[in-house]
């Protein structure tokens, strides 16, 4: 049996790149200040140390170049595993990806596949302001081609990165900065894969779902808390996987609640949770026993001073469970 | 009277850019080949292209160097100093070619044109116009085919205008010229020959309004840019099955005129959309999102989006004619629903 360690968010990340580095000699880490330094939220510390330059390096500050060099080097036949140091910052590279990455394989006919993984800390709640604080996931998920998913917690982080290292695809592996130490779980010391494309019913319950993803889970774990002191029995859905996700998971548990509310921390108006509420209305119209609702952010810049009204906090949430289920 | 004027969509572009340039000084125009003929000696090579559509040839002629501007294959430092100078004073007009070259200036146009209104407590304002070429029906393949306006409108600060007539193309133009946020004004490339009527003098659409192209009280079907025609094809032929269709166009994205949209459900019960964008966290969706939430109690079918598959733009003729939404899938969506 495997034993359990407890970690945060960064030493169960910093695990799976070092167990998968150990596996494919072909990965190797790129990025901005990832090699010595061991990144600026210390995901990769200590890895250059043990494989050394040639396979952990620094890059320039070059998003573009790093984004596109590592295309170039999937393409050779290495596994290229980018850190951008924020997710704000990655719209330099956007080209590289949206452009290139994302349609390799279509475009040359099947026979190329970029297999490359890029990891980028987003989100609020840090007071990182407006360069630092920002959830793109919106803008991937709308790309074919690419894979985007996201953590909600250490357990989720190991195993997710894993078999995003396991997939033929590009992946956008979105890590929520705010939850990188805040959140401790046992994790198994050896490897595991925690299948893409999967959610995870964390609650279950028969009054409404909720769906988050992500530091949203936090906020929605929290809500189901206090929603269950006044009486409410909350499904509870972690989607793990933004593009491609598990619609299946969400429709079966609407069919059941005949309730869907949504929470996401990016701008509302062609964000992910439209995506969920767009796809259940049509697949649940029948069972449907109130309005579909999002929680999200405001479609305005991310703020410095009004960042805790911005994020969806739990007042918001409990709100709108409450008179989703009253409706 | 004479006869009603007619313009092309792209002859109505070319008109809006030509008056506000001669009403406002401000008003520049840059971009790569917009006046043609770089680096040539030939008696009129200058001026020879006006851009891939020819949209603005003939400008430079009248306005000059400093005003129409050729520039590098450079997107990132065009649309940034396009920006720059829209913060400084002038109202320029950047045309990107396709807007699938996007993704090299997301960053200016994402964290920095977008933002910078907000970012100076609303002391600086932002009046460019991005102008971008849209839509598949060319046989141009994944990177000059796309639309991607759903992109566009996730981000805050940006406007979005997607115009599908002359009439609309123009007024759009001149609208997003006069405004002072940035704005994406997208051309879908097969609608620039379509002809319409257009007024000579100077007039605005505004930002924000949509319009109800066909009424009727049976389904609303939302229909985007080059899919409003499509639409209302598949509106006359299910007229004649006795299907009122009401067919509306929202003109522009970014702000969407919700109202329009939701008084329609709620007369009609029903809605379709109709979105040649790819599918996930699209126009489509997000429609779909506001009326199931806004609109809940009138609907009487589900919500059906008919778009582009989750894929890149195919090259090959036969699999783009499937890519692109058709009159007989819209069609095929009305009848479904109105069985619901």
């Amino acid at each position: 049996m495997t034993e359990l360690v407890e970690m945060n968010m960064i030493q169960a990340l910093n695990n799976a790149l070092d167990i998968h580095m150990h596996r494919e000699s072909n990965a190797i880490i790129m990025g901005e200040d990832i090699g010595g330094f061991g990144g600026v939220f210390r995901v990769t510390e200590g890895l250059q140390q043990k494989y050394g330059p040639d396979r952990v390096f620094d890059t320039p500050l070059a998003e573009t170049g790093i984004v596109g060099s590592a295309i170039g080097m999937a393409l050779a036949g290495l596994q290229p595993i980018v850190e951008i140091q924020f997710a704000d910052f990655v719209f330099p590279a956007f080209d590289q990806i949206v452009s290139e990455a994302a349609k390799y394989r279509y475009r040359s006919g099947g026979q190329y596949s970029i297999k490359m993984v890029i990891r980028m800390p987003y989100g609020g709640g840090i007071r990182g302001g407006h360069y630092h604080s920002q959830s793109p996931e919106a803008y991937f998920a709308h790309t074919p081609g690419l894979r985007v998913v996201i953590p909600s917690g250490p357990y989720q982080a190991k195993g997710l990165l894993l078999a995003a290292l396991n997939c033929p695809d590009p992946v956008i592996f979105l890590e929520p900065k705010k939850i990188y130490r805040s959140l401790k779980a046992h994790v198994p010391e050896a490897y595991y894969a925690i299948p893409l494309e999967k959610a995870t019913v964390v609650r279950e319950g028969r009054d409404t779902t909720l769906v988050a993803y992500g530091a949203m889970m936090e906020v929605a774990r929290e809500a189901v808390l206090l929603a269950e002191g006044e009486g409410y029995d909350i499904e509870l859905i972690d989607l793990l996987s933004i593009l491609p996700y598990d619609f299946k998971t969400v429709v079966t548990s609407v069919e059941k609640t005949g309730r869907l509310v949504v929470i996401q921390e990016a701008p509302r108006t062609c964000g992910f949770a439209a995506e969920l509420l767009a796809e259940v209305q049509e697949r649940a119209f029948t069972r449907l026993q109130a309005p579909l609702q999002r929680v999200t952010g405001f479609d305005t810049p991310f703020p410095y001073t009004l960042e805790d009204h911005y994020l969806p906090r739990v007042e918001r949430v409990l709100d709108v469970l409450t008179k989703t289920i009253e409706y | 009277m004479s006869e009603e004027r007619t313009l092309t969509l792209g002859g109505a572009i070319h008109e809006a850019l030509h008056q506000e340039m001669e009403r406002d000084s401000t008003v520049i125009i840059m971009g790569e080949d917009i006046v043609g003929g770089a680096g040539s000696d030939e008696p009129g090579a200058e001026d020879s292209w006006g851009g891939p559509m020819g949209i603005t040839r003939g400008l430079v002629g009248k306005f000059g160097r400093e005003r129409v501007r050729d520039t590098p294959i450079s997107e990132a430092g065009f649309i940034g100093a396009a920006i720059g100078a829209a913060v400084t004073g002038l109202r320029p007009v950047a045309a990107l070619m396709f807007v699938d070259f996007f993704g090299i200036p997301m960053d200016q146009i994402y964290n920095q044109g977008a933002k910078l209104r907000y970012m100076f407590g609303g002391k600086a304002k932002v009046p460019v116009v991005i102008r971008a070429l849209i839509g598949a029906g060319v046989n141009a393949a994944a990177q000059h085919s796309q639309t991607l306006y759903s992109i566009f409108t996730h981000i805050p600060g940006l406007k979005v205008a997607v115009p599908s007539t002359p009439y609309d193309a123009k007024g759009l133009m001149c609208a997003a010229i006069r405004d002072d946020d940035p704005v994406f004004f997208l051309e879908h490339k097969t609608l620039l020959g379509q002809k319409g009527h257009v007024p000579e003098e100077p007039y605005i659409v505004p930002l924000g309004q949509a319009l109800v192209r066909r009424e009727g009280s049976d389904v609303t079907v939302v229909a985007i840019a080059k899919m409003v025609e499509v639409a209302l094809a598949a509106a006359e032929e299910l007229a004649a099955e006795g299907v009122n269709v009401e067919v509306v166009d929202p003109r522009t994205l970014s702000p969407l005129d919700t109202r329009t949209i939701l008084e329609s459900v709620e007369k009609t019960g029903r809605l379709i959309i109709v979105d040649e964008d790819t599918p996930r966290c699209s126009l489509a969706t997000d429609i779909a999102a506001l009326a199931a939430d806004e609109a809940f109690y009138s609907l009487e079918a589900p919500i059906k989006r008919v778009t582009a598959p989750h894929t890149p733009v195919p090259f090959s003729p036969t699999l783009e004619a499937a890519y692109i939404p058709s009159k007989a899938q819209v069609a095929a969506t009305i009848r479904e629903v109105m069985s619901a």
